[in-house]
Formats: C-alpha cells, sequence, structure tokens
C-alpha cells in the first residue's frame, strides 16, 4: 500500500496548502503594505521641513520622519508597551482590545454574507441603525430600572436591540437580491447613505439631547453601559462586550462549520448550482445571512454607544468599513477574523501613539488599511511572484519581502 | 479548473440570455426612467403653476427658488465633480471593468490640483498635475484588475480607502493639516448678452469647469456613438470574446478604458477643489461620497453620457435646492431631502431588477480560454 | 475537385484528457461536411484548431493544400476561415451592421469617426448578393435567433471568409428556421464557399451535408457519403459498442407505482417546448430507460422530476402525492436520490472535501442534522462507509472532492444517493466519462438497488447501456417520447430509428400496446395518465 500511502501524502499536502496559501498571502500582503509604508514615511519625511538635529539619517540621506520609530509606536505603543516593564491593563492595550471589539463584529458581519457569496458592503448602515437603535431604546428603559441589576437587564436588552434593528437593516438588502434581483454593492451603499441621513433627522431632532450643542441623544445613565471590570474606566474598554466578542467569533465558527444553515450558507456561496442540487433554498439563504449579517452589525452599533460613547452621535467611525477589511484579510473565517480584528485594532489604536509620538500623520494607517486590501485582493500575483521565485531555485531566497522590493519600485 | 469552469458559466450565463426577457427588462428600464422622468417634470410643472398663484405659500417660495438663476448656477457647480466621475465610471463599466474606486480617484486628484497649484502658482498647471494623479491611480486599478485578476469591486474599494488616507496623509505633512491653505480660484467666464438672461444666464456665466464639463459630456457622447473606439469598448464590456475573436485586443481596450476613466475623474476633482480654492481632508474629506452618487447617476442614466449629466444635474438640483430652503428656514429636514436619491436608486432597482449593467462587466477576461 | 480543407493527424492533449486523437478530416471546395457525434466526441475541439483557438499537440491544418499555422482566430480569419459559434459571439445591444462590421470598421475624417453609410451599404450589398434577409439597423437582441445567425454568417463573410465552420447550428433553430438556414447553406455552396457544420442529429447531417464524418471519443471513426449511409449506420457510429459484462437480469419485479408524470411540459427560455406533453410511469423494482441522442429535452425531464425546475405543465406524483410544486429538499426528504448529469457542477462541490459532500442533500435530516445541528462524526462514518462499500479511491474521506478522477468521483456520488435508501432513483447519464471498471460496478449496483424493489429511472444516451439495464425503454426525440419498447424484442436498428424521430413499421404497434400495457396495468394504482 506503499502507493496509495504516497498518493494520499500528496493529497494532504494539497488540500493543506490551500489553507497555507492563503495564510501566506494575507501574511505576505501585510509585509508588503508595511514595506510601502515604509517608502510612503520616508518620501513625505523628504517633503516635510525639520531641524536637522530631529532628522534621522539613512545612506547618508536626511529624513524628517524615522519609519523604524513609526512602526514602533504603532505595534508596540498600541500593546501599552509590553517590554518597558511598567505595562498596564488601563493603558493603551485597552485601547487596542476596545477597537479589536467593534471590529470584531463588524469583520464577522462582512465574513458571513461573504461565504453565503454576498458582498455587505451595508454593515456601517447596519451598525449605525443599530447603534441608533440601541441608545433610544436603552434611555426608555433605564428609566424603569437601576443600579447593579439595570446593568444586568440592559446590557443584554440593549445589544438585543441593535441586533434586531440592525438585522432588519440587512434583511432589506437581502429581499431585494433574492426578490427582485437588485445589486447587493449597490443597494447597501445606498442604504448607508440612508441610515446616516435619518439618524441624523432623528438625532438633530425628535430624539435630540436638548442639553447638548452636538447632535446627539441623551447620554445614558451610568448603570446602562458596559462595566469596565479589570481594565478601568478611563478607556472606555469593557471585558464583558470582549468576552462577548470572542464567544461571538466561537458562535459564529460553529454555526458556520457546524449547523445545516451554515453548510447552506457555504454550499451556496461557493457552488450555487451543487447547493440547488442538495435541496438548499437560494432566496431563503440569501436573506438569512444578509439578516445575521446585518444583526452582527446592529451588536457593533450597541456596543460602541452602550461601552465607548455612551450615546448615539452622528458621525460613527468607519468600523464597518474596516471591518471589510478585516473579513478580507482574514479569508472571511471566524477565526481569521479575531486574528485579523487584533491586527487592525492594533492599527487603529496605535496611530494615536504615533500621532503623538512622532509628527507623522496618522492617516498613514488609513493609507496601509487600502494597501492591505489591495494586496489580499490579487492572489494571481502572489502566485505569479511563487512561480516566478521558485524554479530559479538554490540561489535564490523565494521570500515574499524579495519580491516586495521589486513590486515597490514599479508601483511607486 | 476552476477558471475554465467560471468561463464556461460565464458563456452559458451569456448565451442562455433569453432574448425576450432581456427586451423586457429595457423596456421596463425605459418606462421606469420615463415615469420618474414624467412625474418629476408633472410635480415642477404643478409646483409652479401653484407657486404664480400663491406666492405666499411655500410652493410659492420653492417656485421662487426653483426659478431663480442661483439655484441653476450652484446645482451646475456641484453638477461638475459628480457628473465628471460618472462620465469616467461609463467608460470604465461599459468595458467591463466596474470601476467602484471614482470616489478615490476624486479625492486624489483634488488634493494634488490644490497641492500643484499652490507649488506653481498656475491654475491650470494645478489641474492637469490632478488629473495626472488620477489617472496614475487608475492605472494602478487597470494593472490590478486586468493584470492580475484582482476582484474589481474590491480593489475598487482599496483604491477609494488608499485615496482616503494618502490625501490627508499628504496634506498634514506638507501643510501640517488635512486642509490645505486657500490658491486663487479661476475667474468665471461670461459671455456677453446671452449671461443676462434670467435664470438660463447661468449657463453662460460660470466657472471654466461647466464649460469643460458640457465639452466632455458631448465628446463622451461622440465616442460612444460615432467613433469605432467606442463601439470597442461597449464590445468590450458586452461580449468580450466577439471582440477578440473580431481581432481587437480586450485588453488593449480596457486598459484605454480604465485610464479615461482616471483622466475624467481627475478632471472632476481637480475642478472641484480648485473652484473653491481649497481642498478639505476632515473625516470623509471635501469629496464627501461624490464618487459613489456619481455610481448611481451613470446607473440612473443608463450609462449614457447625456443621461448621466442630467440625473447628476437632478441630484444636485435638489442639493442646491434644499441648501437655498435652510437658508430661507422652511421646514423641510434637509437630512430628509439629501437622501431622496437614495431612495429613488433602491426603488428603481427594486421595480427594475438588474440593472442593465454591460453583461460582462465584473468578469476577468482571458484571451483564447474557451 | 480541389480538397479546400485537410486536417492531417490532428491530436490536441488537455491535461488528463485526450479530446482528439488522430483525426483525419478532408474538405472538398463548395461542398457541405457535416461533423456528427455525442456531446464530447470533440467535434468543437477539432475545429477550434482549425479556426486557431487551440494549437494542436500534434499534427497540421492544409488550407487549399498549403500548410498554415494560426496563432489566434485572426489568423484564421485572415486565411479564409470563419466560425458560427453555438453561443453567438455578438454584441446584443448594437445594430446588426454594427455587429457585422465590428473590428473592421469603415472609417472616415481621418479615423475619428466611422463612416456609417459605408458600413450600412456593405451590408445590404453583402446580404443581397447571398440573398440574406437581415435588417441593417435593428439591434441585434431585437432579432430572431435565425435572423442572428445569418447576421453571425454575414460577420464571417464580410472578412472574407471561404470556408465557414457551423457550430450546432440548428440546436437553437426553430424547424422553419432551420429550413431557411439549409437554403443559406445551399446558396453559400452555389458560390463556392465550404461548408463544415457540426451535428449530433443525424438527420440534419443526412438532409444538409454532402459528406459526413462521425468522431467518438475524439477519434474519426468513419467517413460516409451522405447519400450513400442510412440513419442507422449513423446512429450505430456514433454511440458505438460498449463491452458489456453480461449482467444477471432476472424477469423485473414491478410492483406498484412509485413515480409517475402526466403531459409535463417544460419551456426553455425562448418559449419553446423542450419537454412537450410527456406522461410515464416508473414501479418499484423496475427500470425505466430514457434513450436518445443528447439534448432531445432529456435534462430539462429529469430536472422537473427532481425539483430543479418546476414544469410549465403537468403533473408529477411520487408515493402517491403530488409534489408538482414541492421543493428539491422536501422530495430529497421523501426518498428521491437523484445522479446529476453533470457532476463536477451540481453532484459535488469541488472545494469540499469527501466528508462534507458526503452530506450534500441530508444537511437537514433526522440523520446527519437533527434539530439543524450537523452530526460530523456520523457523517465521517458515513463518508467512509460509501468510500468502502463503493470503493472510491483514494480511501481517505479528508480528500478534496477536485483531487479524485471522474470516475471515482462518480462512484462517491452514486454511493451517496443509492445509501439514502431511496424509492426512486433518477439517474442521468451514471456512466458519462467513467472508466471501464467504474461503469461495470455502478450497473451492478443499479440492478441491485432493482432487485431490492426500488423504482429506477435511467437515463442515458448510451444504447447499449439502456438496453442492456432497462426493463421498459423510452427513446426521446425533440421533446417528446418517440415511443415506449420492450428493450428485450427491439433491435438496435429500430431503436436508431426511434432515436432519429422516425417510426419503425415493425415498433408501431408495440409503442401503442405499450403505453396501453402500463395504463391497464395500472388498474391497482387508480389514476391514470
Amino acid at each position: 500500500m506503499s502507493a496509495a500511502d504516497r498518493a494520499r501524502a500528496v493529497l494532504t499536502r494539497l488540500v493543506e496548502a490551500s489553507a497555507i496559501e492563503r495564510i501566506l498571502i494575507s501574511t505576505a500582503a501585510l509585509v508588503l503594505s508595511i514595506l510601502i509604508g515604509t517608502a510612503i514615511v520616508l518620501v513625505a519625511g523628504r517633503m516635510t521641513t525639520c531641524a536637522a538635529t530631529d532628522a534621522v539619517y539613512y545612506l547618508g540621506t536626511g529624513f524628517c520622519y524615522d519609519p523604524v520609530v513609526v512602526f514602533d509606536r504603532l505595534f508596540l505603543g498600541a500593546l501599552g508597551e509590553p517590554f518597558s516593564g511598567n505595562w498596564s491593563p488601563d493603558g493603551q492595550f485597552a485601547v487596542t482590545l476596545r477597537e479589536t471589539t467593534l471590529l470584531v463584529f463588524t469583520g464577522l458581519s462582512v465574513a458571513v454574507a461573504f461565504r453565503a457569496g454576498i458582498f455587505n458592503i451595508g454593515t456601517q448602515g447596519q451598525m449605525v441603525v443599530g447603534a441608533m437603535a440601541t441608545a433610544v431604546a436603552v434611555l426608555w428603559a433605564s428609566s424603569f430600572v437601576s443600579g447593579a441589576l439595570g446593568t444586568v437587564l440592559l446590557i443584554p436588552f440593549g445589544v438585543l436591540v441593535g441586533a434586531v434593528f440592525g438585522g432588519l437593516y440587512g434583511t432589506l438588502p437581502g429581499l431585494l437580491k433574492a426578490y427582485a434581483d437588485a445589486n447587493e454593492v449597490i443597494t447597501t451603499i445606498m442604504l448607508n447613505f440612508i441610515a446616516t441621513g435619518v439618524t441624523l433627522y432623528l438625532v438633530s431632532g425628535p430624539f435630540k439631547d436638548p442639553g447638548s450643542a452636538a447632535n446627539q441623544t441623551v447620554p445614558l445613565p451610568e448603570f446602562a453601559r458596559f462595566p469596565s471590570l479589570l481594565f478601568g474606566s478611563r478607556q472606555d474598554f469593557s471585558l464583558v462586550a470582549f468576552a462577548i466578542g470572542i464567544l461571538a467569533i466561537g458562535g459564529l465558527y460553529y454555526v458556520i462549520e457546524h449547523t445545516a444553515f451554515g453548510y447552506d450558507v457555504r454550499t451556496s456561496g461557493i457552488q450555487p448550482e451543487a447547493a440547488e442540487y442538495g435541496g438548499v433554498d437560494a432566496a431563503k439563504t440569501v436573506v438569512a445571512s444578509l439578516t445575521l449579517s446585518g444583526a452582527l452589525g446592529g451588536v457593533a452599533g450597541a456596543m460602541y454607544v452602550m461601552m465607548i460613547l455612551g450615546t448615539f452621535q452622528t458621525g460613527l467611525p468607519s468600523y464597518g468599513f474596516d471591518g471589510i477589511t478585516v473579513s478580507i484579510l482574514a479569508g472571511n473565517n471566524p477565526l481569521g477574523v479575531g486574528v485579523a480584528a487584533l491586527l487592525f485594532g492594533i492599527l487603529k489604536s496605535g496611530t494615536t501613539v504615533v500621532q503623538f509620538a512622532t509628527d507623522v500623520p496618522p492617516q498613514l494607517v488609513g493609507v496601509l488599511r487600502g494597501l492591505i486590501i489591495l494586496f489580499v485582493a490579487m492572489p494571481e500575483f502572489f502566485r505569479l511572484l511563487g512561480r516566478r521565485l521558485s524554479p530559479s531555485g538554490p540561489e535564490r531566497n523565494p521570500v515574499a519581502t524579495d519580491g516586495g522590493r521589486r513590486e515597490g519600485e514599479t508601483d511607486e | 479548473m476552476a477558471a475554465a469552469g467560471r468561463e464556461r458559466q460565464m458563456s452559458e450565463a451569456g448565451a442562455d440570455a433569453p432574448v425576450g426577457s432581456r427586451l423586457t427588462d429595457t423596456v421596463a428600464a425605459y418606462s421606469t426612467r420615463a415615469l420618474a422622468g414624467g412625474t418629476t417634470i408633472a410635480a415642477l410643472f404643478v409646483l409652479l403653476v401653484a407657486g404664480a398663484i400663491f406666492p405666499d405659500s411655500i410652493a410659492g417660495t420653492l417656485a421662487d427658488v426653483l426659478t431663480s438663476r442661483n439655484t441653476l448656477a450652484s446645482a451646475l457647480r456641484l453638477s461638475v465633480p459628480i457628473a465628471f466621475a460618472a462620465l469616467g465610471g461609463i467608460f470604465a463599466e461599459k468595458s467591463g471593468v466596474i470601476n467602484i474606486g471614482l470616489e478615490g480617484l476624486l479625492i486624489i486628484s483634488a488634493f494634488t490640483a490644490i497641492y500643484v497649484t499652490d507649488l506653481t502658482g498656475g491654475i491650470w498647471i494645478g489641474f492637469v498635475g490632478g488629473v495626472l494623479a488620477s489617472t496614475l491611480l487608475a492605472g494602478l486599478f487597470a494593472i490590478v484588475t486586468i493584470e492580475f485578476r484582482a476582484d474589481q469591486i474590491i480593489a475598487g474599494l482599496a483604491v477609494w480607502l488608499i485615496a482616503l488616507g494618502l490625501a490627508p496623509f499628504a496634506s498634514q505633512v506638507i501643510y501640517n493639516g488635512p486642509n490645505t491653505p486657500t490658491v486663487p480660484t479661476p475667474d468665471a467666464i461670461s459671455v456677453p448678452v446671452l449671461a443676462e438672461l434670467p435664470f438660463f444666464g447661468a449657463l453662460f456665466s460660470a466657472s471654466p469647469s461647466v464649460y469643460l464639463l458640457f465639452l466632455s459630456v458631448a465628446l463622451s457622447w461622440y465616442v460612444f456613438e460615432r467613433t469605432a473606439f467606442g463601439r470597442w469598448i461597449r464590445a468590450s464590456g458586452e461580449n468580450p470574446k466577439a471582440l477578440d475573436t473580431a481581432g481587437v485586443s480586450v485588453r488593449g481596450v480596457r486598459y484605454a478604458a480604465v485610464l479615461l476613466s482616471g483622466v475624467l475623474a481627475g478632471m472632476g476633482g481637480s475642478a472641484f477643489s480648485l473652484d473653491l480654492g481649497q481642498f478639505t481632508g476632515n473625516g470623509p474629506t471635501m469629496v464627501n461620497g461624490k464618487g459613489f452618487i456619481a455610481i448611481v447617476a451613470y446607473l440612473f442614466g443608463n450609462y449614457n453620457p447625456v443621461g448621466a449629466f442630467l440625473s447628476t444635474l437632478l441630484f444636485a438640483g435638489l442639493d442646491a435646492i434644499q441648501t437655498v430652503l435652510q437658508l430661507r428656514g422652511i421646514g423641510i429636514p434637509r437630512q430628509l431631502i439629501r437622501i431622496t436619491p437614495f431612495v429613488v436608486v433602491i426603488v428603481v432597482l427594486a421595480l427594475v431588477g438588474r440593472t442593465q449593467t454591460p453583461e460582462a462587466a465584473g468578469d476577468h477576461y482571458e484571451s483564447g480560454e474557451e | 475537385m480541389a480538397t479546400a480543407v485537410h486536417l492531417e493527424e490532428i491530436t490536441k492533449r488537455f491535461p488528463g484528457v485526450v479530446a482528439n486523437d488522430d483525426v483525419d478530416l478532408e474538405v472538398e471546395r463548395g461542398t457541405v461536411h457535416a461533423l456528427l457525434g455525442e456531446n464530447g466526441a470533440g467535434k468543437t475541439t477539432l475545429m477550434n484548431v482549425l479556426y486557431g483557438l487551440y494549437e494542436p499537440t500534434s499534427g497540421r491544418v492544409r488550407l487549399d493544400d498549403e500548410v498554415k499555422s494560426f496563432d489566434s482566430p485572426r489568423d484564421a480569419i485572415d486565411a479564409g476561415v470563419g466560425m458560427i459559434h453555438q453561443h453567438f459571439m455578438l454584441v446584443d445591444p448594437m445594430t446588426v451592421t454594427e455587429n457585422i462590421t465590428l473590428g473592421n470598421e469603415p472609417r472616415k475624417w481621418g479615423g475619428l469617426a466611422v463612416d456609417r453609410e459605408a458600413a450600412r451599404e456593405a451590408v445590404v450589398e453583402l446580404s443581397a448578393r447571398y440573398g440574406f434577409d437581415v435588417d441593417p439597423d435593428a439591434p441585434v437582441e431585437d432579432v430572431s435567433v435565425g435572423e442572428q445567425q445569418r447576421v453571425e454568417i454575414l460577420k464571417a463573410l464580410y472578412r472574407g471568409a471561404d470556408v465557414l465552420i457551423l457550430d450546432e447550428p440548428t440546436a437553437v433553430l426553430t424547424p422553419q428556421e432551420v429550413e431557411e438556414l439549409f437554403g443559406v447553406i445551399e446558396e453559400l455552396t452555389a458560390q463556392g464557399k465550404t461548408i463544415i457544420f457540426i451535428t449530433h442529429k443525424l438527420g440534419e447531417a443526412m438532409r444538409a451535408a454532402d459528406e459526413i464524418t462521425v468522431l467518438r471519443d475524439g477519434r474519426n471513426v468513419g467517413t460516409v457519403a451522405a447519400d450513400a449511409t442510412t440513419r442507422e449506420e449513423l446512429a450505430e457510429l456514433m454511440v458505438g459498442r460498449e463491452v458489456l459484462l453480461d449482467v444477471d437480469r432476472e424477469p423485473a419485479q414491478a410492483g406498484e407505482v412509485v413515480a409517475s408524470a402526466a403531459d409535463i411540459v417544460v419551456e426553455d427560455e425562448r418559449g419553446v417546448r423542450a419537454v412537450d406533453d410527456v406522461s410515464f410511469e416508473v414501479r418499484a423494482g423496475e427500470i425505466l430507460g430514457i434513450a436518445g441522442v443528447d439534448g432531445n429535452g432529456q435534462a430539462p425531464l429529469v430536472e422537473a422530476l427532481t425539483g430543479i425546475e418546476t414544469p410549465d405543465a403537468g403533473e408529477i406524483r411520487f408515493l402517491d402525492e403530488d409534489v408538482t410544486s414541492a421543493s428539491r429538499r422536501e422530495r430529497i426528504a421523501s426518498g428521491m436520490a437523484y445522479i446529476p448529469e453533470d457532476r463536477q457542477e451540481r453532484g459535488l462541490v469541488m472545494d469540499f472535501g469527501l466528508i462534507e459532500n458526503a452530506l450534500l442533500g441530508s444537511q437537514h435530516s433526522q440523520e446527519f442534522g437533527p434539530g439543524g445541528r450537523i452530526d460530523w462524526p456520523a457523517t465521517r462514518e458515513h463518508a467512509e462507509a460509501i468510500i468502502d462499500e463503493y470503493d472510491v479511491r483514494p480511501p481517505d474521506p479528508e480528500a478534496g472532492a477536485e483531487s479524485l478522477s471522474g470516475g471515482n468521483q462518480q462512484k462517491f456520488i452514486v454511493g451517496r444517493e443509492f445509501e439514502r435508501d431511496p424509492k426512486l432513483v433518477v439517474a442521468s447519464h451514471p456512466t458519462r466519462g467513467v472508466d471501464v471498471g467504474s461503469i461495470e460496478f455502478i450497473h451492478e449496483r443499479l440492478l441491485e438497488l432493482r432487485r431490492q424493489g426500488v423504482a429506477v429511472l435511467l437515463v442515458s444516451s448510451k444504447l447499449e447501456e439502456v438496453q442492456g439495464l432497462s426493463d421498459r425503454l423510452a427513446v426521446m426525440y425533440e421533446g417528446e417520447f418517440s415511443g415506449v419498447v420492450d428493450p428485450a424484442d427491439t433491435t438496435e436498428e429500430e431503436l436508431g430509428l426511434l432515436m432519429a424521430g422516425e417510426q419503425p413499421d415493425s415498433v408501431d404497434e408495440r409503442i401503442d400496446s405499450g403505453t396501453e400495457q402500463t395504463a391497464a396495468a395500472d388498474s391497482t394504482g387508480g389514476e391514470g395518465a
């Protein structure tokens, strides 16, 4: 049976290769983006002016910005200085986890739709709707309860309200796609604008906090917000919300991998004809997965209101769009979303550290985000690179960074 | 094998598209558009008549606003970035490459135009600089999608996000803030006599960018309707294989079309910021979704340059009116007026179902594949 | 007469497949040559070689005795070869004139504009010369399919084609349009053009061609003059004779009616009846075969029966219940197993491993998905059992479906469907593209099911297969049953005629008695067709 065993080993390797390939491509995209980011920092450092003593020198040339410092601050700063000896949970690390928590939900939201073969760009809108609904509903409910009991009751209530309203807002493009054949990319972008417009109207009119100049709802009482266990209250981070995020990752993983619904979703996402053959109702699957996607987006909104802001205000940060990045980088795998969300949590949180510690503009992170998406979107590029590099054999070391520089040269 | 399967699916889908149902789709699309257009005109007419009879009512104020030359002037001004981007979007998508990154092209050109103007002191040099920046970014998008088979939607999103980060980043580096300083704006060009006309005078006393827009709309129309290149673009988006077997390079046509979309969107972005004399880069930047509205405008205009321009004018007109109304203190919530175009798009999509997108839009095409 | 086209020893290999194996083909100038064969026989591949879409692995292409090598269709077009594909290469929203001149537009104003008048005149002049009836200004999407085809032919002629390849030109045409097409072909050959047309319909080959070459499994199995051959001979050449194991077939113990179809109509997208008023019933413990050349309505009939499509008219009953509009999922649950025609498109999820593929169709069942939760250990055991029982190699449940050979993929599907404990098995071309060993295995399993009292509907275009396995045999032609016969006392010649839509005298009576017989025997079941 040695021949069969050999064949079997080859097959196993093939199966593993696709998963490994995905991880490799994501890593290569990340490394490549950081390299290009480095180039951008250096170029920008030549375009601005600074005192000669502030400049750093590479290869005899002076640069106002030091990419090494930038990326050091970006990553180590976001982790709360793990090597400095006075790491504290109340520092920047809490901000990182806070951002990660929200990105987990928006990332999962995009991922579940992607798995069903649907591109949900509307997570942002679903989050806005969920946030608004939560802010209003919890404020209303907080007049009936108070204290610790209030917290225990209001938090699940608020999350549920966010999920329901976000979910309903996701059902809409689902129905439009399933029964009217309307392209979900366009409808969800439109629904994002509509969500922003309508909530802006509501929050500047009917639900406006009369005591504030800003367009916001009346702030929630302290007991109606996520409690800050262990981490202190300074950074608006709650371990409870984070734990719910971890549960959501596990839950969605379970749903996708271990339930009949998840099987239907995956099958219709990759091979609709086979799904039809296997008795999957395409229309129902589309509606259900977009509803679930919207519900996850809505929970992100609820978290934002009950953990971070304590009220609904217009102009929510773009967690929904970041969710697309997170999901794409994670290969739409729920477990991968956890890792990718942490990475982007670091990037988002590190941005403020970079801003504080250097003169490098924080928008750099936005550029990195775009570059990462761009590279992950073109696996063909890396495969080509891999093919070109591997036959040339031992004298060349086929690592991604090797080709990265070449790419950087041609692109910039 | 997967690629071959997709190709097969594609060709089947293309061939199976029932002639009859496509026809009814088209008819439905036209009738829905006609309905929307007709309703708008009828509503306008009623409003104007009512306004003339009761000058002090809300209708009177509205009618006054609608017939004001200022409204037309600001509608035209607001149209410039959207309509240019829409023209660019038409070129790309008609050739089979969905360019959802128009927003990014507007942002990058809006910033670069101001920067180059500030650097050189020449408005027109700045304009060219902005167009160049947008074209380069579009070129990157073209390479990524045509050469490396990247998903067009995801790559388009990436283009948007890169520009959204890069422009304020550069502004911060150069000017120490997300907003640039102001530069001189171009003078309006007035046609003698005609500029004095009531209402329509606005058409003859406007920024050069408005005239440039008129010219571009006409030229784009000409390219599609009268030149061989225009036909190749259409064929490349509808049935690339037909074009390929006719001996024209689909790749070449698509590259040209995507680069053209960069040029056009770049003209829109540059003109937009130069007319205001400043780039503001806070939050979603000054472009603030205009690239996405452009997509809707050309869908609504059925991929026709003139149609896209007219639907842009409709959206921009709504925006102009609501600004004026706001100033006059009429209580229709601005936020709700602003979302009407988006609601209209969804309603139209729901009624028409599949938009009349080019048959092969979004699909990668590899010559010689069966 | 001069040889216009000469293909010499053409072999075309794709990874793992030999599509053309040492094929020779000679076509005289000014004649019509039919290339006849089943789906997948290699006809289109051969013509794509001639048209420059594929480079042959070995062999030569000669035009007018000159060796040519084409890198692209462009070269072939320049050499005077035009091809009209089965799926038209037309740009729907463009006008007839725009399509014909695409890529070669007459220009004016130094190339800045298309000379639309000149283009239109060229088209009018060309269609007048060949007596074509086309409207030069109509958008292609608004004209009939027949007219679209004439536009394609004009497109080739506009580019100066002398040799025209027509790929399944009649597949999309109505009978009237087919007649028109044959008129066009006559006119073209009268003016010296050479025509090669690809078809799997032998009647048309006989009707329109001067010579006929039959391809089977990528090989040229014979070239005959159209007026010196018979339909039966062609049918035999096409389907061939596979050496089948002589299976023990004890007489059928047909029981209750398990499934029945009454007056089924399925229309295709163009509103043409792909299935036209078909009725049948399948009983427990019998195999009902449906023979026929591919594309005569078998596929839509099977899809209507299994719940992939909803029929436009008629009633489908399964286990005494009306299931005409029941969902696919309900039909699976009630005991209908289905081996689909296209295993890579439908039967397997190619990116899944075998364990996940073992679940396809059972994900909502009590056994593997109780309460919506998938029992993966049980599914894994199930996959292992299928692999073991049906000899799937390699015997690795983790293996990706894509990594299996065609025969093993098919055995896995067969195993999954048979292990559903079905009341009815619909097997559509269960042995297509499968190695000989697997074929025998699948045949034995089908007979085993029959012994166990399962009703089997077997659709196949392999005559030997349906004849050898079926208890009753229906022959389908152009959406209808041209006959239902007892395979044991029907000759291959008679079947060949039925497959060609003819009514052999000797069978006429039996057809009638055949249908009567089933209706009469149905007295216990109650409702007739």
